[in-house]
């Protein structure tokens, strides 16, 4: 059962999965079709569709295949906008009732991304964890560089000829993985959350992360059996979601639920948001090892 | 005088405080710097990456250890440059131009300075002169490229052009990871090196010195 208020955009059409790359690469599209099927079945309100390097016409093609498979909405996952033109092109609005797809995702490096708009309005997923100052690129590094991001990114999705009403913008402030986390990416994440959520021009955005990022590169279990990357997956949406995350890229097999303040792994993610450098690398370590 | 052995336990547990402290005691007591790498070090590395392969250890393992062994390295490296003493060689790393994902970049980067290599670290959105130059200072470097996008992997590619345009190919090995990249992209760009981990891309680098 997922915890209520909590959109589920179903992870596993996706390329960079090792289980779906095994069957991009054997052509098995009635695998592929099954994960859609079963992703339905489980309650994602959205299917995930990363097609990795595959081609456009891979991409449209694998839209109309889902859709004759599930009426759910899409979320056209790829930052190439040629595979993202393709698979907008290919989205049947009416399949799935009338509900416009997922654009995951826009960054300030491709807001040309935008102009895909006029094929087929999308809820776009808008990257703020990057930033472009002063004709620089680079990763934001503290929360207010992330609202500076998202006011500059919500500009262009408001920009004429498509007027994206907050409602249908999802911010992603990018999650990364607690166990390299030594510069203090989960506070900033945390902090933005929170000043992006007071932001009264950003009323009604949905906030979203693509979640197994959080736990990447972890065990499954501790040293004495007990699961690691849920209960550390449900600590961060526990915290986050008072300050508006409403939406997870994730998988609709976890058993997400919102954790009491004395679970070992809220008071582990508590105690990453106090620590400094390695110290929250070690602190993650000893919650499992 | 501590056990100068004790930095090999200190490495492999993440112990940065006491691998500082092993390593000052031996350099008092002159032992020679060379020893505690190749004796103590470089084999502790050796057997973190072991237990990474193995998934005894996890990433946060890799990185508290690379930690100690560079505390370590850091007290090391200015007696073995009065001594002579090479590198196990020179790595230029950098996430390719358009793309600003760095993690992986910093884990291998990470793993390679507690290998013993002398790494240079360009950063993110890195351009392919800029890859050019840091290259051109010295023969014999190794350039390991990182993308994470599909739509920015292409870079690699333009930057092996670079090289080859610079004339510096010959002189230059390359090595890519990240997580669309594969052993048949690195074919088919012409990489000499690929990875799929931070550990491995050790012995990658290793490897490509060694030819």
């Amino acid at each position: 059962m997922a915890i209520e208020g909590l959109t589920i955009i179903g992870e596993t059409i996706n390329d960079s999965v090792p289980s779906t790359h095994q069957m991009f690469e054997a052509g098995d599209v009635d695998g592929l079709l099954e994960l859609a099927k079963m992703q339905d079945e489980k309650g994602a309100a959205y299917i995930d569709v990363n097609v990795g390097p595959n081609t456009p016409e891979f991409m449209a093609d694998l839209v109309r295949k889902i859709q004759s498979v599930t009426s759910k909405p899409l979320s056209i996952d790829t930052p190439d906008p040629a595979i993202a033109k393709a698979g907008l092109e290919a989205y049947d609005l009416d399949r799935a009732g009338g509900k416009i797809p997922v654009l995951n995702s826009i960054s300030a490096l491709r807001l040309e991304m935008f102009d895909l708009y006029a094929i087929q309005p999308f809820m776009p997923i808008l990257l703020i964890s990057e930033q472009v100052v002063d004709g620089k690129s680079g990763p934001c590094h503290t929360a207010e560089q992330t609202l500076q991001a998202a006011k500059a990114i919500v500009a262009e999705a408001r920009a004429e000829g498509r007027k994206i009403p907050n409602g249908e913008l999802i911010f992603d402030p990018g999650i990364a993985p607690v166990g390299t986390d030594s510069e203090g990416n989960l506070k900033r994440l945390v902090a933005a959350a929170g000043m992006i959520h007071n932001d009264p021009d950003f009323a009604g955005v949905h906030m979203s992360v693509g979640l197994s990022n959080f736990t990447v590169m972890l065990p499954s279990k501790t040293a004495d059996g007990s699961p690691v990357k849920g209960p550390l997956e449900s600590a961060f949406l526990t915290k986050t979601m008072p300050l508006g995350l409403d939406m997870i890229i994730g998988s609709v097999k976890r058993k997400y639920e919102l954790l009491s303040p004395d679970h070992p792994a809220m008071v582990c993610l508590e105690d990453v948001l106090k620590a400094d450098g390695f110290e929250a690398i070690m602190r993650v370590r000893d919650f499992y090892a | 005088m501590a056990d100068p052995a004790g930095l090999y336990d200190a490495i492999l547990t993440g112990n940065a405080k006491q691998a500082a402290e092993v390593t000052t005691e031996a350099l008092a007591a002159n032992v020679d710097p060379s020893e505690l790498l190749n004796k103590y070090m470089i084999p502790a590395m050796d057997e973190v990456g072991r237990r990474f392969e193995c998934n005894e250890y996890f990433v946060p393992e890799l990185l508290i250890a690379a930690r100690a062994m560079k505390a370590s390295l850091e007290l090391l490296t200015p007696k073995m440059a009065e001594a002579g003493t090479e590198s196990a060689g020179r790595v230029v790393i950098g996430t390719v131009k358009g793309d600003l994902h760095d993690i992986g970049k910093n884990l291998v980067a990470s793993m390679l300075e507690g290998g013993g290599f002398e790494v240079i670290d360009l950063g993110v959105d890195v351009p392919a002169e800029k890859f050019v130059d840091a290259v051109k200072e010295k023969d014999g470097t190794i350039l390991a490229l990182s993308a994470l996008l599909t739509t920015t992997m292409t870079m690699m590619k333009t930057v092996i052009e670079a090289i080859e345009a610079a004339g510096l190919r010959q002189k230059t090995k390359v090595m890519i990871g990240g997580a669309p990249i594969t052993q048949e992209y690195a074919n088919e760009i012409g990489a000499d090196g690929y990875s799929d981990n931070a550990s491995a891309a050790v012995a990658v680098a290793r490897k490509l010195t060694s030819k």
